[in-house]
């Protein structure tokens, strides 16, 4: 007896890639078919202390029309009511967010997976007990250098040693402790040493690959962008890094970009929903295409509004459009609602 | 033997989604993998298991006791779950 179905094998589901292997394995089960998603991404607020070069959202400032306390509050009870088993909070910097841990709190009391993605400069020590106490899934820190000077090179007013420290306050509680690295020309170079330096802090894993170009990142995209030289070097080390670390500690590189990644969705839709700091429900992030609101409608509503707006002719088009030209990717953040009819 | 911390397991119409979260792996189960599921969920281990399924199918015993401590095996090799006490 196998334990998984006829032709529904492994899969991963954040990012399942456009590999012809992974798309055998999951023939048959459509994400139609799912009665809710199956993992959250909610983008909780805007605001940030840092002023990335590669931001993927261009954050910053609030946003003028974000989610209430009691808005976001509801959200996470429809999120429970829906049995939904995976939540990612980001921003902006989500510990900006004041009643973050009002939200974490309904996530993690109803035995919701829950990951913060932070860049890890608010985690003190009375941070850091909340985090432990709450049993998350995971911290995910974003660190892009070995040094300093990488590092802060490319988030601006960011403070490498502050993220450092996060990780290390994390980890002697014991909290799952995780690891992101943008690579772009100013850090490039140090993504060896960083999976060294993350190895000896004893996080879990160490997530890395190509810069999507959205966002500040694409008003960017000229000074940040690698070019294939440095790609190929830099997967060459990663690959090189997930060997030596094998069953000591996760190292994924996702290795197609964003061009291949929308080719592979707008035929396989992910079960899953992207929730801005408005409540506006975005189809994926590098597409500028709102499927819906959910200060207006229901989680269970938006849900099945994602389901048929992935199928609109308006949003094949613009992403074939896309694929034929990347620059195109620079209007994800000009959103626009795709019609219900 | 039960579920192990990051593991969440869903119905759906077309079979049981087991969703290893920290990995961000997923398994989808057949039906007969489903109501296995739904034991391991009430904590019985394999001998329970296989007698509660004895009640409902019919077919050789020691067959199914075989096949359900290969589906358990596998289970635990994925980390999906684990003897109570090594949770």
């Amino acid at each position: 007896m196998d334990i998984v179905a006829k032709g529904k094998d492994v899969n991963r589901l954040t990012n399942p890639g456009p590999d012809d292997k992974l798309r055998a394995m999951f023939e048959g089960t459509k994400f139609e078919d799912y009665d809710a998603p199956l993992f959250f991404a909610w983008q909780i607020n805007a605001a940030c202390n840092l002023g990335c070069l590669h931001c993927c959202e261009d954050a910053g400032h609030s946003m003028p029309d974000e989610m209430t306390k009691a808005q976001a509050l509801d959200l996470c009870r429809q999120i429970v009511d829906m049995d939904i088993p995976y939540v990612a909070i980001s921003g902006g910097e989500p510990l900006l967010c004041p009643h973050i841990f009002d939200v974490c709190k309904i996530i993690r009391d109803n035995n919701i997976s829950l990951k913060i993605e932070t860049n890890g400069e608010f985690i003190d020590e009375e941070i850091a007990d909340k985090f432990a106490e709450l049993k998350m899934r995971s911290v995910q820190v974003s660190i892009d250098g070995a040094s300093p000077e990488a590092h802060e090179s490319l988030r601006l007013q960011g403070d490498w040693k502050k993220a450092i420290a996060a990780c290390k306050l994390l980890l002697e509680r014991g909290v799952t402790t995780e690891i992101v690295f943008v690579p772009t020309k100013f850090n490039i170079h140090e993504v060896g040493d960083l999976v060294d330096l993350a190895y000896s802090l004893g996080v879990y894993g160490v997530y890395t690959g190509k810069t999507m170009r959205i966002g500040r990142a694409a008003t960017n995209w000229d000074i940040i962008c690698p070019s294939d030289e440095e790609y190929e070097k830099f997967f060459n080390v990663v690959q090189e890094k997930a060997t030596q670390y094998e069953g000591k500690m996760k190292v994924y590189y996702y290795p197609y970009d964003v061009i291949e990644e929308l080719k592979y969705r707008l035929e396989s839709p992910s079960a899953s929903l992207l929730v801005l700091p408005n409540g506006k429900v975005k189809l994926i992030g590098p597409l500028p295409f709102l499927c819906g609101d959910l200060k207006k409608k229901t989680l269970r509503e938006v849900w099945e509004d994602y389901k048929v707006a992935w199928r609109r002719p308006e949003v094949i088009e613009f992403t074939n459009r896309v694929v034929a030209d990347p620059n195109l990717l620079a209007e994800s953040n000009n959103w626009r609602q795709v019609s219900s009819s | 033997m039960n579920f192990t911390e990051h593991t969440k397991i869903r119905k759906e119409k077309f079979g049981t989604v087991v969703f290893d979260t920290l990995t961000e792996k997923i398994f989808i189960t057949d039906e007969i993998g489903s109501e296995i599921l739904e034991l391991v969920k009430r904590r019985m281990d394999v001998p329970e298991i296989v007698s509660t399924l004895a009640d409902s199918y019919d077919g050789d015993p020691e067959a199914m006791k075989k096949d359900i401590a290969e589906f358990a095996e596998q289970l635990k090799s994925n980390k999906i779950i684990a003897d109570s006490a090594q949770e």
